[in-house]
C-alpha cells in the first residue's frame, strides 16, 4: 500500500476516529485510519448505546444537541442501518433514598434543558409495563435514545470506505512523528505513514502518544460489565436507567441488554488488547435486572461482556486542535461518547481539514484543565487497580 | 502429600481416572459434569447436537439420573472413594486475578445446578471438558430426527432414550459406526452411510462389520436435504462426482457423524492462551509440560492436541511429588485427516446444496445472507453498497468473526454458535480464500451455557453490595459541572 498518499491519519477506529475520518473523507480529504486491532473491537461496540444528552451540563449540552440532530438521520446518511431508537430515555427510583436522589437529578437537568419530567409510578409503567411494582418515580424526557453500538460503528467504518477510505487493522502506532513543529506522520510496527495532519482517537491510549509533547491529557481508562439475556417479546422503547445502578435496553431483537455496577480502573498499552474478563458480579447485575423487571426472571443469561472505555476528568468530550505541533489534533469522550459521536467527528473534521468550526465546541478544548494536576489520577483514584471511587 | 482442593471440570474417563489418582493422593476433588442435562439445556444443542427431536421421556428426571450415572463406571468408582461427584451441574465460569481485574481474591469456579449458583474456591483446576459434535448445515437439519453421533451415543447409551427406528448416519468415522453398533444392538435399523468421497473413513474392521451386517455404503456422495413435515421422514443424498445423481432413502432419523471438535468454550473466556491445531482443526488451550494452560493453576486434559500420559503429568504438577499411581487408559487418537474431512464436507454441501439453506436455526439466517453481511430480516434494512469482512492492508488476522457474527447474527442466538460458529468459519475460509487460522474467531464469554437468571441471580448481595452498589459514575450523579468544577 502506498502510504504517502493522504491528507489525514486517524489514530483509533472507534466510533469518534471513525465518524470523523468519514466526515473529512467526505469533505475531500484522503484519509487512512490505523487502529491496533481490529474496527471499533473496544468501548465503540461495548457500549450500552444509549445517547445521553448530558441537558444538564451548559459546556456539552449544544454539542449534544447537534448529535441528536444527526443521530435522527444517521441510517440514510451512512446506508447502513443503526437500529436508532428516539423514544426518549426514563430514570427510576425504587427506593425512598433513590426517589431522593431522582429529584437531585432532576434539578440538574432542568439547568441547561425543560423537557425532562418528574413522572409516578403508573406513569413510567405505561412505557415499561414489565417495571416492578417498586418502582416509585421516575424522570422521563421525549429526547434523545438508543441504537446498536455493534452497528453504528460499522455503519461508520462502511461508509467511510465508501468514499474511498482507507481502514489498516491490527497495526500499533507507536508514536507521532514531528519535524520542525509541524506534524509528519506517525510510526507503526510496520513502518511509517505520512501525513501532515495526525487526530489521536486513541482513548486512554491518547495520553500516552501525547506524553512527548508535555501534554497532560486528562483520560483515565476502566472497565465495566455487561450481559444479555435471551429475547422476549417486545416490551418497551425508552431507554432504562435504574437509580438501582443499571440500565437496560431491549433491543430490536427482543433481548434485554445491561450494564453498570462496580468498575475498575486500568492501564492501555499500545500493542496488546487490554483483557476485559467478567467478575462474579455479574450475578448482581442479574438480581438487579430481576428486581426492575421481574419477568427477566424467566429469561435466559445468554452472555456477559466487558468493555474497557475512555472517560475524561470531567466528564466531558474533548476537542482540541494543538498550536504546536502543528497539523496535530486529539479527540476523547467523557465516558458517554458513543451518543456524541456524530457531532465529535464532524467537529474534528472541520477542525482537522479547515483549522476552524461552527460547531459549538468553545468550552471542550484542552485549554478548561490548563491548571490541572500531573497526579489528577491518584487524586481521583483512578489509577489501574483501584475499584469504583 | 494431597490437601489441595481440585475441580475437574467433566467426568469423561480421563475426567475420572484423574479424579481418583488425585483422590488416592489425598487431595479434596471435586468432580463436576453437566450430565444429565435438562431437556430444555439440551434443546441448545450443547454440548452435543440433540437436535430438536428429543424423547419426552427425557424430563422423567429421577429415572434420567439413574440411568446416566449407572452408565458411567468410573465416576461411580469416584463415588465410592469420596470425590464430591456433582453431576447435573454446569460449571459456567472461572475467576481469577488477572490483568484488568484485580479483585477476585482466591481463584474460582461458578456452578450452577438445578437449584441455584455457588461459587467454589479451588487450588487447582482441571478443565476436562471434552468433546462435541461438529453438524454442518444442509437442507432439512433443523427437522426433529436430525443429531450429532455424539449426542446420538450419548442418548443410547446413557440417557438410554432414543427416537427413531430407521437412520441414515453420514460420514463414516469411527464415531459413525460407534453409533450404528449401539443402534444396531437396540433394534436400531441403520439405513446406510454416506461418505462424500470413494474411500471408507474408519478402519478395516469396522467396514468388515458394516458389509458382515450388509449396511449399504453410498460412496461419492453428500445429503442434499432431509425430508419431512414435522419430523425426519426421508432423506435425497446427491452424487458429488458431478453427475449430481440423486438417490432418495426412507429414514425417520439422520445421524450425523462427521467429526469433532474439542469444547474449548470455558479455557477460552477464562483467557487462557490459545493456539489454532489444524489437524483437529481448532483453537486449543497451551499447556507447558505439566498440561498447565497459561492461567496459574489451571489445567486442559483433552484427548485433542495428541498428548499422552495426562494424568500423570497433571498430578505431578498439582502435588509436588513424584506420583506412580493412576493408570491411564490410551484414547484413540481424533482421526488423522479429521480437518480435511470436515473441510469436505462443508465445500461439498455448500456447492451442491446452495446459498439459500439456513446456517444459523437460532436467527433463521441463510448461507447467503451470512457471506454476504446482511443485517437480519427484522430490521427490514438494505446496505447501501455490498462489503466482504476482509481486513486492509497485509497484517494478520484476515477475518474477525466477531464482526460477521455482529452484522448476521450468525453466532449470536440461543445457542451462542455452538450449531453453527465452526461452519461459519469454515465457510469464511473456503469463501474468502483465508487459512482457518488467519480468522480471528469470535470471542467466547461467560457463562458458557445459557442459564436460567433465576438460577444465576446472586443471593449473597451483602449490605455492602447493597448500598455501595456504584452507579455509572456514583458519586457525580449531579456532575462536577454542576456542582462547580475544580479545574474553572
Amino acid at each position: 500500500m502506498e502510504m504517502n498518499n493522504f491528507d489525514v491519519i486517524i489514530v483509533g477506529s472507534g466510533l469518534l476516529g471513525l465518524s470523523t475520518a468519514y466526515h473529512a473523507q467526505k469533505a475531500g480529504g484522503r484519509v487512512i485510519v490505523v487502529d491496533r486491532g481490529p474496527v471499533a473491537y473496544e468501548a465503540s461496540s461495548r457500549a450500552t448505546g444509549y445517547l445521553s444528552l448530558r441537558a444538564d451540563d451548559p459546556d456539552e449540552a449544544p454539542l449534544a444537541t447537534l448529535a441528536e440532530k444527526h443521530w435522527n438521520t444517521l441510517d440514510e446518511e451512512l446506508g447502513y442501518p443503526t437500529e436508532w431508537t428516539p423514544k426518549g430515555r426514563l430514570w427510576v427510583a425504587f427506593s425512598d433514598k433513590q426517589v431522593d436522589e431522582l429529584r437531585e437529578i432532576h434539578k440538574a437537568f432542568q439547568r441547561a434543558d425543560d423537557s425532562f419530567e418528574l413522572i409516578d409510578a403508573d406513569a413510567c409503567r405505561k412505557l415499561i409495563p414489565i417495571l416492578s411494582k417498586e418502582a416509585r418515580a421516575g424522570v422521563y424526557t421525549p429526547r434523545s435514545g438508543h441504537a446498536n453500538p455493534q452497528r453504528v460503528s460499522q455503519a461508520y467504518a462502511w461508509a467511510f470506505q465508501d468514499l474511498g477510505g482507507v481502514i489498516l487493522e491490527n497495526t500499533p502506532v507507536y508514536s507521532v512523528i514531528v519535524e520542525s513543529g509541524k506534524v509528519k506522520g506517525v510510526r507503526t510496527n510496520s513502518g511509517e505513514i505520512y501525513a501532515d495532519r495526525v487526530v489521536l482517537c486513541a482513548a486512554g491510549y491518547n495520553a500516552k502518544l501525547l506524553e512527548p509533547f508535555g501534554v497532560n491529557f486528562p483520560v483515565a481508562s476502566v472497565r465495566l460489565e455487561a450481559l444479555v439475556t435471551t429475547p422476549l417479546p417486545h416490551m418497551y422503547d425508552v431507554g432504562f436507567i435504574g437509580l438501582n445502578g443499571l440500565s437496560i435496553r431491549q433491543t430490536k431483537r427482543g433481548n434485554l441488554h445491561a450494564n453498570g455496577g462496580p468498575h475498575e480502573w486500568v492501564d492501555v498499552d499500545a500493542d496488546r488488547e487490554p483483557a476485559k474478563p467478567n467478575t462474579p458480579i455479574v450475578r448482581n447485575l442479574v438480581r438487579r435486572i430481576i428486581e426492575a423487571f421481574p419477568v427477566a426472571a424467566g429469561t435466559q443469561l445468554l452472555r456477559t461482556w466487558a468493555g474497557v472505555l475512555d472517560i475524561t476528568r470531567d466528564q466531558k468530550s474533548i476537542l482540541h486542535r494543538f498550536e504546536n505541533p502543528e497539523g496535530l489534533l486529539a479527540a476523547a469522550g467523557g465516558g458517554h461518547g458513543f451518543g456524541m459521536a456524530p457531532a465529535v467527528g464532524i467537529a474534528m473534521a472541520e477542525l482537522t481539514l479547515q483549522g476552524r468550526t461552527d460547531a459549538p465546541i468553545q468550552r471542550l478544548s484542552l485549554d478548561r484543565f490548563g491548571t490541572l494536576s500531573r497526579e489528577w489520577k491518584t487524586e481521583k483514584k483512578w489509577n489501574a487497580g483501584e475499584y469504583n471511587t | 502429600m494431597g490437601g489441595k482442593r481440585i475441580v475437574i471440570v467433566g467426568a469423561s474417563r480421563l475426567g475420572c481416572e484423574l479424579a481418583l489418582a488425585a483422590r488416592a493422593e489425598d487431595n479434596e476433588v471435586t468432580l463436576i459434569d453437566e450430565h444429565p442435562q435438562q431437556l430444555k439445556s439440551m434443546s441448545f444443542d450443547a454440548p452435543y447436537f440433540y437436535g430438536s427431536g428429543l424423547p419426552a421421556s427425557l424430563s422423567d428426571e429421577t429415572a434420567v439420573f439413574d440411568n446416566v450415572l449407572s452408565s458411567n463406571e468410573l465416576l461411580l468408582e469416584c463415588v465410592e472413594n469420596e470425590v464430591d461427584v456433582k453431576i447435573g451441574v454446569v460449571a459456567w465460569g472461572a475467576f481469577h486475578n488477572t490483568d484488568n481485574s484485580q479483585h477476585i481474591g482466591t481463584p474460582k469456579v461458578g456452578i450452577v445446578s438445578r437449584e441455584g449458583n455457588e461459587l467454589l474456591e479451588y487450588d487447582h483446576l482441571v478443565l476436562a471438558t471434552g468433546s462435541r459434535d461438529f453438524v454442518p448445515s444442509f437442507k432439512g437439519w433443523e427437522l426433529p430426527g436430525v443429531f450429532g453421533g455424539k449426542a446420538g451415543t450419548k442418548l443410547i447409551e446413557a440417557y438410554q432414550c432414543f427416537n427413531g427406528s430407521r437412520c441414515l448416519v453420514l460420514g463414516t468415522t469411527p464415531l459413525a459406526v460407534e453409533f450404528a453398533r449401539a443402534a444396531k444392538e437396540r433394534g436400531i435399523e441403520i439405513a446406510g452411510f454416506v461418505e462424500p468421497t470413494s474411500e471408507f473413513q474408519s478402519s478395516e474392521a469396522d467396514l468388515a462389520w458394516l458389509q458382515l451386517a450388509s449396511l449399504p455404503v453410498f460412496y461419492e456422495s453428500v445429503i442434499l436435504e432431509a425430508r419431512g413435515t414435522d419430523k425426519v421422514t426421508s432423506a435425497t443424498l446427491i452424487a458429488t462426482n458431478g453427475s449430481w445423481a440423486l438417490t432418495n432413502l426412507d429414514c425417520d432419523a439422520v445421524c450425523v457423524a462427521i467429526g469433532t471438535l474439542p469444547n474449548i468454550e470455558l479455557p477460552a473466556a477464562m483467557g487462557c492462551e490459545m493456539y489454532f491445531d489444524g489437524t483437529v482443526p481448532a483453537w486449543l488451550p497451551k499447556t507447558n509440560a505439566n498440561l498447565q494452560t497459561s492461567v496459574g493453576g489451571v489445567f486442559w486434559l483433552s484427548q485433542f492436541g495428541g498428548q499422552t500420559d495426562q494424568v500423570n503429568r497433571i498430578l505431578s504438577a498439582t502435588d509436588n511429588a513424584a506420583s506412580g499411581t493412576g493408570g491411564e487408559s490410551t484414547l484413540s487418537s481424533n482421526a488423522r485427516e479429521s480437518a480435511q474431512y470436515i473441510g469436505l464436507w462443508v465445500s461439498k454441501l455448500n456447492e451442491l446444496g446452495g446459498s439459500d439453506v439456513v446456517l444459523c436455526q437460532c436467527e433463521t439466517v441463510t448461507r447467503g445472507e451470512f457471506l454476504n453481511l446482511q443485517p437480519p430480516k427484522y430490521l427490514q434494512a438494505g446496505m447501501r453498497h455490498a462489503h466482504d469482512p476482509l481486513t486492509g492492508g497485509d497484517t494478520e488476522p484476515k477475518i474477525n468473526q466477531d464482526l460477521v457474527k455482529r452484522m448476521t447474527r450468525v453466532g449470536m442466538g440461543h445457542c451462542q454458535g455452538k450449531r453453527c460458529r465452526d461452519e461459519a468459519a469454515l465457510m469464511l475460509a473456503q469463501r474468502f480464500g483465508v487459512p482457518l487460522e488467519s480468522i480471528r474467531p469470535a470471542s467466547y464469554r461467560f457463562p458458557v451455557r445459557p442459564i436460567d437468571m433465576s438460577l444465576i441471580a446472586a443471593e449473597d448481595d451483602d449490605y455492602h453490595t447493597r448500598e455501595k452498589w456504584p452507579h455509572w459514575m456514583h458519586e457525580e450523579v449531579v456532575p462536577e459541572s454542576v456542582a462547580g468544577s475544580v479545574e474553572k
